[in-house]
Protein backbone atom coordinates (compact mmCIF):
# COMPACT_ATOMS: atom_id res chain seq x y z
CA UNK A 1 0.00 0.00 0.00
CA UNK A 2 2.80 2.27 0.68
CA UNK A 3 4.17 2.50 -2.69
CA UNK A 4 3.16 5.94 -3.39
CA UNK A 5 2.42 6.94 -6.82
CA UNK A 6 4.32 9.44 -8.48
CA UNK A 7 1.45 11.47 -8.61
CA UNK A 8 1.17 11.00 -4.50
CA UNK A 9 4.37 11.68 -4.18
CA UNK A 10 4.61 14.98 -6.25
CA UNK A 11 1.48 15.83 -4.08
CA UNK A 12 3.52 15.53 -1.00
CA UNK A 13 6.66 17.55 -1.79
CA UNK A 14 4.13 20.42 -3.29
CA UNK A 15 2.49 20.21 0.38
CA UNK A 16 5.78 20.47 1.86
CA UNK A 17 7.55 23.27 -0.13
CA UNK A 18 4.68 25.15 0.09
CA UNK A 19 4.37 24.69 3.92
CA UNK A 20 7.97 25.20 4.16
CA UNK A 21 8.30 28.43 2.46
CA UNK A 22 4.69 29.65 3.91
CA UNK A 23 6.42 29.31 7.42
CA UNK A 24 9.57 30.73 6.13
CA UNK A 25 7.85 33.93 4.27
CA UNK A 26 6.08 34.54 7.56
CA UNK A 27 8.96 33.95 10.43
CA UNK A 28 10.27 37.42 10.44
CA UNK A 29 7.07 39.80 9.98
CA UNK A 30 5.93 37.14 12.54
CA UNK A 31 8.88 38.10 15.02
CA UNK A 32 8.39 41.78 14.36
CA UNK A 33 4.05 41.88 14.75
CA UNK A 34 5.10 39.85 17.90
CA UNK A 35 7.16 41.64 19.29
CA UNK A 36 5.41 44.86 18.20
CA UNK A 37 2.23 44.01 19.54
CA UNK A 38 3.66 42.86 23.28
CA UNK A 39 5.73 45.49 23.78
CA UNK A 40 4.36 48.94 22.42
CA UNK A 41 1.33 50.42 23.12
CA UNK A 42 -0.01 52.48 20.17
CA UNK A 43 -3.30 54.18 18.16
CA UNK A 44 -4.73 51.70 16.57
CA UNK A 45 -3.29 48.43 18.29
CA UNK A 46 -6.60 46.60 18.75
CA UNK A 47 -7.64 47.46 14.72
CA UNK A 48 -4.25 45.68 14.16
CA UNK A 49 -4.51 43.07 15.94
CA UNK A 50 -8.13 42.70 14.86
CA UNK A 51 -6.69 42.32 11.16
CA UNK A 52 -4.52 39.85 11.74
CA UNK A 53 -6.72 37.79 13.88
CA UNK A 54 -9.65 37.87 10.69
CA UNK A 55 -8.27 35.06 8.95
CA UNK A 56 -8.48 33.11 12.14
CA UNK A 57 -12.48 33.80 12.37
CA UNK A 58 -13.13 33.99 8.78
CA UNK A 59 -14.46 31.13 6.77
CA UNK A 60 -11.20 30.26 4.31
CA UNK A 61 -13.17 30.66 1.45
CA UNK A 62 -13.73 34.42 2.06
CA UNK A 63 -10.17 34.83 2.57
CA UNK A 64 -9.54 32.99 -0.43
CA UNK A 65 -12.11 35.06 -2.45
CA UNK A 66 -10.40 38.11 -1.05
CA UNK A 67 -7.21 37.22 -2.03
CA UNK A 68 -8.33 36.84 -5.77
CA UNK A 69 -10.14 40.26 -5.82
CA UNK A 70 -6.91 41.75 -4.94
CA UNK A 71 -4.08 39.52 -6.49
CA UNK A 72 -6.42 38.03 -9.31
CA UNK A 73 -5.34 38.89 -12.84
CA UNK A 74 -7.98 41.30 -12.59
CA UNK A 75 -7.51 42.58 -9.12
CA UNK A 76 -6.32 45.71 -8.49
CA UNK A 77 -3.04 44.96 -7.14
CA UNK A 78 -3.00 41.64 -9.12
CA UNK A 79 -2.99 43.71 -12.79
CA UNK A 80 -0.97 46.11 -11.55
CA UNK A 81 1.85 43.55 -10.47
CA UNK A 82 1.03 41.44 -13.87
CA UNK A 83 1.61 44.37 -15.90
CA UNK A 84 4.54 45.85 -14.13
CA UNK A 85 6.62 42.34 -13.06
CA UNK A 86 4.58 39.70 -15.07
CA UNK A 87 4.46 38.15 -11.85
CA UNK A 88 0.82 36.09 -11.00
CA UNK A 89 -0.08 34.95 -8.13
CA UNK A 90 -3.55 33.20 -9.04
CA UNK A 91 -3.40 29.62 -10.20
CA UNK A 92 0.34 29.05 -9.27
CA UNK A 93 2.26 27.63 -5.96
CA UNK A 94 3.21 31.03 -5.40
CA UNK A 95 -0.27 32.04 -4.62
CA UNK A 96 -0.69 28.87 -2.83
CA UNK A 97 1.89 29.98 -0.55
CA UNK A 98 0.40 33.61 -0.01
CA UNK A 99 -3.03 31.64 1.18
CA UNK A 100 -1.25 29.35 3.04
CA UNK A 101 1.01 32.12 4.97
CA UNK A 102 -1.70 34.14 5.41
CA UNK A 103 -3.74 31.82 7.47
CA UNK A 104 -1.05 30.23 9.50
CA UNK A 105 0.16 33.89 10.20
CA UNK A 106 -1.62 34.81 13.43
CA UNK A 107 -0.94 31.47 14.84
CA UNK A 108 2.97 32.59 14.27
CA UNK A 109 1.82 35.75 16.05
CA UNK A 110 0.01 34.61 18.92
CA UNK A 111 2.86 32.10 19.68
CA UNK A 112 5.38 34.68 19.38
CA UNK A 113 3.91 37.89 21.31
CA UNK A 114 3.05 35.64 24.13
CA UNK A 115 6.24 34.24 24.67
CA UNK A 116 7.87 37.78 24.49
CA UNK A 117 5.05 39.10 26.42
CA UNK A 118 6.36 36.56 29.00
CA UNK A 119 9.96 37.97 29.23
CA UNK A 120 10.54 40.15 32.14
CA UNK A 121 11.19 43.49 30.47
CA UNK A 122 13.28 44.46 33.46
CA UNK A 123 16.23 41.91 31.66
CA UNK A 124 15.35 44.04 28.65
CA UNK A 125 16.53 47.56 30.92
CA UNK A 126 19.19 45.66 32.28
CA UNK A 127 21.11 44.95 29.46
CA UNK A 128 20.17 48.28 28.67
CA UNK A 129 22.08 49.73 31.60
CA UNK A 130 25.09 47.39 30.83
CA UNK A 131 25.45 49.19 27.59
CA UNK A 132 23.70 47.64 25.03
CA UNK A 133 21.86 49.40 22.78
CA UNK A 134 17.97 48.84 21.71
CA UNK A 135 18.88 46.73 18.67
CA UNK A 136 21.63 44.86 20.65
CA UNK A 137 19.64 44.11 23.51
CA UNK A 138 16.42 42.69 21.34
CA UNK A 139 19.01 40.27 19.62
CA UNK A 140 20.72 38.96 22.96
CA UNK A 141 18.14 38.83 25.51
CA UNK A 142 14.74 39.54 23.73
CA UNK A 143 15.17 37.11 20.36
CA UNK A 144 17.31 34.28 22.19
CA UNK A 145 14.31 34.07 25.51
CA UNK A 146 11.38 34.32 22.51
CA UNK A 147 12.92 30.68 20.94
CA UNK A 148 10.59 28.78 22.56
CA UNK A 149 7.72 30.66 21.41
CA UNK A 150 8.92 31.10 18.02
CA UNK A 151 9.77 27.65 17.26
CA UNK A 152 5.90 26.33 18.56
CA UNK A 153 4.46 29.18 16.48
CA UNK A 154 6.43 27.38 13.62
CA UNK A 155 5.37 24.07 13.99
CA UNK A 156 1.86 25.17 14.88
CA UNK A 157 2.12 27.71 11.03
CA UNK A 158 3.72 24.82 9.34
CA UNK A 159 1.04 22.59 10.56
CA UNK A 160 -2.18 24.92 9.92
CA UNK A 161 -0.16 25.49 6.06
CA UNK A 162 -0.33 21.62 5.24
CA UNK A 163 -4.41 21.18 6.21
CA UNK A 164 -4.97 24.40 4.57
CA UNK A 165 -7.75 23.83 2.22
CA UNK A 166 -10.64 26.29 1.49
CA UNK A 167 -8.48 30.01 1.00
CA UNK A 168 -6.13 27.44 -1.27
CA UNK A 169 -8.55 26.30 -3.66
CA UNK A 170 -10.83 29.15 -3.53
CA UNK A 171 -7.33 31.44 -4.49
CA UNK A 172 -5.36 29.31 -7.37
CA UNK A 173 -7.61 26.52 -8.18
CA UNK A 174 -6.97 22.65 -7.54
CA UNK A 175 -4.05 22.13 -10.51
CA UNK A 176 -2.28 19.27 -10.43
CA UNK A 177 2.13 19.42 -9.55
CA UNK A 178 0.99 23.49 -9.15
CA UNK A 179 -1.80 24.11 -6.45
CA UNK A 180 -3.00 20.01 -5.59
CA UNK A 181 -1.62 20.37 -1.83
CA UNK A 182 -2.63 17.11 0.45
CA UNK A 183 -5.78 17.97 1.36
CA UNK A 184 -6.73 19.55 -2.41
CA UNK A 185 -5.98 16.04 -3.68
CA UNK A 186 -7.44 13.65 -0.80
CA UNK A 187 -10.29 15.83 -1.55
CA UNK A 188 -9.96 15.18 -5.32
CA UNK A 189 -9.47 11.42 -4.99
CA UNK A 190 -12.67 11.21 -2.93
CA UNK A 191 -14.95 12.51 -5.59
CA UNK A 192 -13.11 10.36 -8.56
CA UNK A 193 -14.34 6.26 -8.69
CA UNK A 194 -11.13 4.13 -7.46
CA UNK A 195 -9.86 6.94 -5.79
CA UNK A 196 -10.33 5.79 -2.51
CA UNK A 197 -7.13 3.97 -2.24
CA UNK A 198 -4.72 7.30 -2.88
CA UNK A 199 -6.85 9.13 -0.63
CA UNK A 200 -6.33 6.82 2.60
CA UNK A 201 -2.18 6.69 1.53
CA UNK A 202 -2.52 10.60 1.22
CA UNK A 203 -4.36 10.41 4.50
CA UNK A 204 -1.54 8.60 6.65
CA UNK A 205 1.07 11.02 4.97
CA UNK A 206 -0.70 13.87 6.37
CA UNK A 207 -1.47 12.17 10.06
CA UNK A 208 2.30 11.07 9.55
CA UNK A 209 3.67 14.73 8.65
CA UNK A 210 1.49 16.31 11.32
CA UNK A 211 2.41 14.17 14.11
CA UNK A 212 6.01 14.36 12.99
CA UNK A 213 5.46 18.27 13.52
CA UNK A 214 4.01 17.97 16.55
CA UNK A 215 6.78 15.63 17.88
CA UNK A 216 9.42 17.87 16.44
CA UNK A 217 8.36 20.60 18.45
CA UNK A 218 8.02 18.79 21.91
CA UNK A 219 11.40 17.38 21.48
CA UNK A 220 12.65 20.83 20.14
CA UNK A 221 10.62 22.74 23.15
CA UNK A 222 12.05 20.54 25.66
CA UNK A 223 15.07 21.20 24.67
CA UNK A 224 15.60 24.74 24.70
CA UNK A 225 13.36 24.79 28.43
CA UNK A 226 16.49 22.40 29.45
CA UNK A 227 18.89 24.98 28.22
CA UNK A 228 17.47 27.87 29.45
CA UNK A 229 16.63 25.75 32.76
CA UNK A 230 19.89 25.28 32.76
CA UNK A 231 19.87 21.09 33.19
CA UNK B 1 28.21 64.35 42.36
CA UNK B 2 24.42 63.49 41.17
CA UNK B 3 21.98 66.06 41.21
CA UNK B 4 18.55 66.11 39.80
CA UNK B 5 15.43 68.43 39.22
CA UNK B 6 12.51 66.59 37.70
CA UNK B 7 8.93 65.95 37.03
CA UNK B 8 6.49 63.63 36.18
CA UNK B 9 2.93 63.05 35.89
CA UNK B 10 1.67 59.43 34.82
CA UNK B 11 -2.07 59.11 35.02
CA UNK B 12 -2.78 59.91 38.83
CA UNK B 13 1.01 59.64 40.07
CA UNK B 14 3.20 62.79 39.65
CA UNK B 15 6.71 63.01 40.73
CA UNK B 16 8.16 66.08 41.73
CA UNK B 17 11.83 65.84 42.90
CA UNK B 18 14.97 67.57 43.64
CA UNK B 19 18.38 67.09 45.32
CA UNK B 20 21.44 66.78 44.89
CA UNK B 21 23.85 64.02 46.71
CA UNK B 22 27.50 64.47 47.25
CA UNK B 23 27.96 61.37 49.83
CA UNK B 24 29.51 58.32 48.81
CA UNK B 25 26.15 56.10 49.30
CA UNK B 26 22.47 57.09 49.47
CA UNK B 27 19.62 55.57 50.98
CA UNK B 28 16.40 56.40 49.12
CA UNK B 29 14.09 55.29 51.52
CA UNK B 30 9.99 55.16 51.02
CA UNK B 31 7.24 52.83 51.32
CA UNK B 32 5.97 51.36 48.08
CA UNK B 33 4.43 53.26 45.60
CA UNK B 34 6.15 56.39 47.17
CA UNK B 35 7.99 56.71 44.13
CA UNK B 36 11.43 55.16 44.21
CA UNK B 37 11.78 52.74 41.58
CA UNK B 38 10.33 55.50 38.85
CA UNK B 39 13.15 57.90 40.27
CA UNK B 40 14.98 54.78 39.52
CA UNK B 41 13.91 54.82 36.17
CA UNK B 42 13.96 58.10 35.20
CA UNK B 43 18.13 58.41 36.65
CA UNK B 44 18.66 55.14 34.75
CA UNK B 45 16.97 56.70 31.82
CA UNK B 46 14.57 53.31 31.71
CA UNK B 47 11.79 56.39 31.65
CA UNK B 48 12.14 60.01 30.62
CA UNK B 49 10.98 63.14 32.59
CA UNK B 50 8.26 65.43 31.51
CA UNK B 51 10.50 68.41 32.54
CA UNK B 52 13.81 68.75 34.08
CA UNK B 53 17.10 67.57 34.07
CA UNK B 54 19.50 65.22 35.46
CA UNK B 55 23.37 65.66 35.58
CA UNK B 56 26.36 63.23 36.88
CA UNK B 57 29.24 65.13 37.46
CA UNK B 58 29.13 67.63 35.09
CA UNK B 59 27.54 65.73 32.59
CA UNK B 60 24.11 66.09 32.14
CA UNK B 61 22.17 62.53 31.17
CA UNK B 62 18.80 64.48 30.67
CA UNK B 63 17.92 68.37 29.83
CA UNK B 64 14.53 68.43 28.59
CA UNK B 65 15.23 72.35 27.78
CA UNK B 66 18.77 71.50 25.93
CA UNK B 67 16.88 68.32 24.60
CA UNK B 68 19.31 65.97 25.72
CA UNK B 69 18.62 62.91 26.85
CA UNK B 70 21.38 60.16 26.98
CA UNK B 71 19.88 56.45 26.25
CA UNK B 72 20.23 54.09 29.53
CA UNK B 73 23.77 52.18 27.80
CA UNK B 74 25.46 56.17 27.31
CA UNK B 75 24.52 56.65 30.67
CA UNK B 76 27.27 54.75 32.95
CA UNK B 77 24.46 53.88 35.62
CA UNK B 78 24.45 50.91 36.60
CA UNK B 79 21.60 49.47 37.93
CA UNK B 80 20.90 46.05 40.32
CA UNK B 81 17.13 45.20 40.94
CA UNK B 82 15.70 43.25 43.47
CA UNK B 83 15.10 40.01 41.82
CA UNK B 84 18.88 40.18 40.20
CA UNK B 85 17.65 39.55 36.84
CA UNK B 86 20.43 37.90 35.26
CA UNK B 87 19.95 36.46 31.83
CA UNK B 88 18.71 32.86 32.20
CA UNK B 89 20.45 31.58 28.39
CA UNK B 90 23.57 32.66 29.58
CA UNK B 91 26.04 30.72 31.85
CA UNK B 92 26.75 33.30 35.07
CA UNK B 93 30.52 33.77 33.46
CA UNK B 94 29.00 35.29 30.14
CA UNK B 95 26.45 37.14 32.82
CA UNK B 96 29.36 38.62 34.08
CA UNK B 97 30.80 40.06 31.10
CA UNK B 98 27.66 41.07 29.45
CA UNK B 99 28.81 44.87 30.00
CA UNK B 100 32.54 44.07 30.25
CA UNK B 101 32.74 43.05 27.04
CA UNK B 102 30.80 46.07 25.64
CA UNK B 103 33.24 48.74 27.09
CA UNK B 104 36.68 49.29 25.81
CA UNK B 105 39.55 48.18 27.62
CA UNK B 106 40.34 51.86 28.15
CA UNK B 107 36.74 52.20 29.56
CA UNK B 108 36.96 49.34 32.20
CA UNK B 109 37.91 50.49 35.72
CA UNK B 110 37.63 47.09 37.60
CA UNK B 111 39.36 43.70 36.44
CA UNK B 112 37.01 40.55 36.48
CA UNK B 113 39.17 38.80 38.78
CA UNK B 114 38.92 41.70 41.30
CA UNK B 115 35.00 41.70 41.38
CA UNK B 116 35.26 37.65 41.47
CA UNK B 117 37.10 37.78 44.41
CA UNK B 118 35.50 40.64 45.81
CA UNK B 119 32.20 38.93 45.79
CA UNK B 120 33.58 35.18 46.03
CA UNK B 121 31.56 33.99 43.03
CA UNK B 122 34.47 32.19 41.63
CA UNK B 123 33.24 28.72 42.08
CA UNK B 124 29.96 30.09 40.15
CA UNK B 125 31.34 30.67 37.21
CA UNK B 126 29.87 27.58 34.86
CA UNK B 127 26.48 27.26 36.56
CA UNK B 128 23.60 28.74 34.83
CA UNK B 129 21.43 31.64 36.98
CA UNK B 130 18.31 28.93 37.72
CA UNK B 131 21.11 26.88 39.56
CA UNK B 132 21.79 30.02 41.90
CA UNK B 133 20.71 30.27 45.56
CA UNK B 134 19.05 33.86 45.56
CA UNK B 135 22.08 35.15 47.42
CA UNK B 136 24.29 33.88 44.99
CA UNK B 137 22.10 35.18 41.71
CA UNK B 138 22.54 38.96 43.36
CA UNK B 139 25.87 38.46 43.99
CA UNK B 140 26.10 38.03 40.32
CA UNK B 141 24.16 40.22 39.48
CA UNK B 142 26.20 42.97 41.44
CA UNK B 143 29.18 41.85 39.96
CA UNK B 144 27.79 42.07 36.46
CA UNK B 145 26.79 45.89 36.85
CA UNK B 146 30.31 46.67 38.40
CA UNK B 147 31.87 44.52 35.69
CA UNK B 148 29.95 47.18 33.26
CA UNK B 149 32.36 50.60 35.58
CA UNK B 150 29.47 52.50 35.43
CA UNK B 151 30.08 56.25 37.25
CA UNK B 152 27.52 55.29 39.46
CA UNK B 153 25.35 52.57 40.71
CA UNK B 154 21.47 52.02 41.58
CA UNK B 155 20.95 49.34 43.95
CA UNK B 156 16.65 48.63 43.87
CA UNK B 157 15.98 46.46 46.85
CA UNK B 158 18.60 44.23 46.62
CA UNK B 159 17.66 42.30 49.02
CA UNK B 160 14.22 42.56 49.33
CA UNK B 161 13.43 39.18 47.87
CA UNK B 162 16.03 37.58 50.21
CA UNK B 163 15.64 35.47 53.47
CA UNK B 164 16.32 37.47 57.14
CA UNK B 165 19.48 35.01 56.96
CA UNK B 166 20.35 35.92 54.09
CA UNK B 167 20.55 39.54 53.59
CA UNK B 168 23.44 39.27 56.56
CA UNK B 169 25.12 37.28 54.30
CA UNK B 170 24.67 39.90 51.60
CA UNK B 171 25.00 43.14 53.54
CA UNK B 172 28.90 42.73 54.50
CA UNK B 173 29.73 42.29 50.01
CA UNK B 174 27.40 45.42 49.79
CA UNK B 175 29.84 47.60 51.95
CA UNK B 176 32.61 45.95 50.66
CA UNK B 177 31.73 47.17 47.32
CA UNK B 178 30.87 50.47 49.23
CA UNK B 179 34.87 50.72 51.14
CA UNK B 180 36.64 49.31 48.69
CA UNK B 181 35.55 50.24 45.09
CA UNK B 182 34.98 53.48 45.91
CA UNK B 183 31.63 53.62 43.70
CA UNK B 184 28.93 56.39 44.49
CA UNK B 185 25.90 54.89 44.98
CA UNK B 186 22.30 55.11 45.94
CA UNK B 187 20.37 52.39 48.22
CA UNK B 188 16.69 52.21 47.46
CA UNK B 189 15.02 50.50 50.06
CA UNK B 190 11.90 50.19 52.62
CA UNK B 191 14.05 49.16 55.68
CA UNK B 192 15.74 51.76 57.17
CA UNK B 193 17.75 49.56 58.93
CA UNK B 194 19.27 47.84 55.19
CA UNK B 195 20.12 51.65 54.82
CA UNK B 196 22.05 52.29 57.95
CA UNK B 197 24.35 49.38 56.85
CA UNK B 198 25.67 51.18 54.09
CA UNK B 199 25.10 55.15 54.77
CA UNK B 200 23.51 57.40 57.61
CA UNK B 201 22.71 59.96 54.75
CA UNK B 202 18.54 59.38 54.01
CA UNK B 203 16.61 60.58 51.02
CA UNK B 204 12.75 59.97 52.13
CA UNK B 205 10.51 60.31 49.25
CA UNK B 206 6.67 59.62 49.58
CA UNK B 207 4.32 60.51 47.48
CA UNK B 208 6.20 61.37 44.73
CA UNK B 209 7.85 64.05 46.85
CA UNK B 210 11.00 64.49 48.52
CA UNK B 211 10.59 64.64 52.50
CA UNK B 212 13.95 65.06 53.33
CA UNK B 213 18.05 64.88 52.36
CA UNK B 214 20.53 64.81 54.71
CA UNK B 215 21.46 62.99 57.97
CA UNK B 216 19.44 59.88 59.01
CA UNK B 217 18.88 61.76 62.03
CA UNK B 218 18.17 64.51 61.65
CA UNK B 219 15.88 64.15 58.40
CA UNK B 220 13.84 61.43 60.56
CA UNK B 221 13.09 63.40 63.17
CA UNK B 222 11.99 67.06 60.83
CA UNK B 223 8.44 67.23 60.96
CA UNK B 224 7.59 66.83 57.21
CA UNK B 225 9.00 63.38 57.77
CA UNK B 226 6.93 62.30 60.82
CA UNK B 227 4.37 60.42 59.17
CA UNK B 228 6.35 58.34 56.76
CA UNK B 229 8.71 57.51 60.31
CA UNK B 230 5.68 56.80 62.40
CA UNK B 231 4.05 54.09 59.91
CA UNK B 232 7.16 52.30 59.55
CA UNK B 233 7.54 52.49 63.35
CA UNK B 234 10.57 55.01 63.80
CA UNK B 235 8.48 57.33 66.24
CA UNK B 236 11.22 57.32 68.71
CA UNK B 237 15.15 57.04 68.07
CA UNK B 238 17.97 57.25 69.82
CA UNK B 239 21.93 56.66 69.64
CA UNK B 240 23.38 54.70 72.18
CA UNK B 241 26.35 53.34 73.44
CA UNK B 242 27.02 49.97 73.51
CA UNK B 243 28.55 49.13 77.14
CA UNK B 244 28.76 45.59 77.58
CA UNK B 245 27.27 42.09 76.17
CA UNK B 246 26.06 40.15 79.09
CA UNK B 247 25.37 37.00 78.14
CA UNK B 248 24.95 35.69 81.49
CA UNK B 249 21.70 38.31 81.66
CA UNK B 250 20.95 37.86 78.16
CA UNK B 251 21.34 41.72 77.77
CA UNK B 252 23.38 44.04 75.58
CA UNK B 253 23.64 46.95 77.52
CA UNK B 254 23.93 50.53 76.30
CA UNK B 255 24.44 53.66 77.76
CA UNK B 256 22.03 56.87 76.59
CA UNK B 257 23.41 59.98 77.81
CA UNK B 258 24.41 58.79 81.56
CA UNK B 259 21.52 56.78 81.68
CA UNK B 260 22.06 52.91 81.26
CA UNK B 261 19.39 50.93 78.81
CA UNK B 262 19.07 46.95 79.00
CA UNK B 263 18.54 45.67 75.52
CA UNK B 264 18.36 42.58 74.14
CA UNK B 265 21.30 40.46 73.25
CA UNK B 266 23.21 41.01 69.95
CA UNK B 267 26.51 40.24 68.26
CA UNK B 268 26.13 42.92 65.86
CA UNK B 269 27.76 45.69 67.68
CA UNK B 270 31.09 45.76 69.15
CA UNK B 271 31.77 47.44 72.58
CA UNK B 272 32.50 51.30 72.61
CA UNK B 273 29.87 51.06 69.39
CA UNK B 274 27.72 53.77 68.82
CA UNK B 275 24.32 52.95 67.42
CA UNK B 276 20.67 53.82 66.58
CA UNK B 277 17.48 52.13 68.14
CA UNK B 278 14.51 52.49 68.04
CA UNK B 279 11.37 51.67 69.94
CA UNK B 280 7.42 52.22 68.75
CA UNK B 281 5.78 54.92 71.08
CA UNK B 282 3.11 52.20 71.82
CA UNK B 283 5.63 50.10 73.44
CA UNK B 284 6.40 52.09 76.21
CA UNK B 285 4.43 52.09 79.53
CA UNK B 286 3.94 55.19 81.85
CA UNK B 287 4.15 54.70 85.89
CA UNK B 288 3.57 57.44 88.23
CA UNK B 289 6.49 56.07 90.22
CA UNK B 290 9.39 53.09 90.16
CA UNK B 291 7.57 49.91 90.29
CA UNK B 292 9.90 47.21 92.30
CA UNK B 293 9.70 43.54 91.50
CA UNK B 294 8.51 44.22 87.81
CA UNK B 295 9.84 41.75 84.52
CA UNK B 296 9.89 45.03 82.72
CA UNK B 297 13.70 45.97 82.69
CA UNK B 298 14.32 49.67 81.86
CA UNK B 299 12.44 52.01 83.73
CA UNK B 300 13.45 55.62 82.63
CA UNK B 301 12.43 58.81 84.47
CA UNK B 302 11.36 62.05 82.52
CA UNK B 303 9.13 64.96 82.79
CA UNK B 304 5.52 65.06 80.29
CA UNK B 305 5.64 68.08 78.18
CA UNK B 306 2.56 67.86 76.47
CA UNK B 307 0.09 65.70 74.75
CA UNK B 308 -2.12 65.36 71.80
CA UNK B 309 -5.27 63.64 72.22
CA UNK B 310 -6.86 61.59 69.29
CA UNK B 311 -9.84 58.74 69.28
CA UNK B 312 -7.84 55.83 70.16
CA UNK B 313 -5.09 57.21 71.89
CA UNK B 314 -3.34 60.08 73.55
CA UNK B 315 0.15 60.67 72.50
CA UNK B 316 2.79 62.33 75.61
CA UNK B 317 5.58 63.51 74.59
CA UNK B 318 8.01 63.06 77.38
CA UNK B 319 11.46 65.04 77.75
CA UNK B 320 14.36 62.45 79.50
CA UNK B 321 17.67 64.76 79.68
CA UNK B 322 18.11 66.26 76.52
CA UNK B 323 16.40 63.97 74.30
CA UNK B 324 12.32 63.50 74.10
CA UNK B 325 10.02 59.98 73.54
CA UNK B 326 6.94 60.19 72.38
CA UNK B 327 4.38 57.11 73.97
CA UNK B 328 0.89 56.38 73.38
CA UNK B 329 -1.17 55.60 76.04
CA UNK B 330 -5.16 54.82 76.04
CA UNK B 331 -7.63 57.28 76.59
CA UNK B 332 -8.76 55.48 79.75
CA UNK B 333 -5.20 55.03 80.88
CA UNK B 334 -4.68 59.12 80.53
CA UNK B 335 -7.73 59.72 82.70
CA UNK B 336 -7.13 56.87 85.21
CA UNK B 337 -3.15 58.27 85.74
CA UNK B 338 -4.38 61.75 85.46
CA UNK B 339 -1.70 63.12 84.44
CA UNK B 340 0.12 66.62 84.64
CA UNK B 341 1.99 68.97 82.71
CA UNK B 342 5.32 69.00 84.41
CA UNK B 343 4.59 65.85 86.10
CA UNK B 344 7.79 63.51 86.62
CA UNK B 345 6.99 59.99 85.61
CA UNK B 346 8.78 56.61 84.16
CA UNK B 347 9.14 55.30 81.06
CA UNK B 348 8.42 51.41 81.28
CA UNK B 349 9.85 50.15 78.02
CA UNK B 350 11.05 45.94 77.89
CA UNK B 351 14.24 45.01 76.75
CA UNK B 352 12.66 43.66 73.82
CA UNK B 353 11.19 46.22 72.58
CA UNK B 354 14.01 47.99 71.67
CA UNK B 355 15.21 47.24 67.65
CA UNK B 356 18.83 48.16 66.44
CA UNK B 357 18.60 50.29 63.60
CA UNK B 358 22.14 50.43 62.69
CA UNK B 359 25.69 52.12 63.19
CA UNK B 360 26.15 55.62 63.31
CA UNK B 361 28.77 56.59 61.41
Amino acid sequence: MFDLSPEEYSTMMLSLKVSLWSVGIILIPGIFTGWLLARYDFIGKSLLDGILHLPLVLPPVVTGYLLLLALGRQGFVGKWLYQQFEISLAFSWRGAVLATALMSFPLMVRSIRLSISNIDIKLEQVSRSLGASALNSFFTVTLPLAIPGIITGSILAFARSLGEFGATITFVGNIEDETRTLPLAIYTYIQVPDGAESAQRLLIISIILALGALLFSGFVEQRTANWLGGK
Amino acid sequence: MLSLDVQLQRGNFNLEANFSLDKPVTGLFGSSGSGKSTLLNLIAGLAHPDNGWLKLGNKHLFHSAKNINLSPNQREVGVVFQDSQLFPHLSVNKNLLYGYKRITKKQRRFDENEIINLLEIGHLLKKRPIQLSGGEKQRVGLGRALLASPRFLLLDEPLASLDQGLKGQILPFLKRVKDELGLPMIYISHSIEEILHLTDQLVVINQGRILGTGHFYDVIKAERVKNVANSMGLENIITATIISHDIASGHTIAEVKGKTLLLPLTNRFSIGDSCYLSIRSSEIAIAKHYISQISIQNQIKGKIISWIKNASCVSLLIKIGSTALTVDITPKAFSDLALNENEDIYCLIKAQSFSFLGKTE
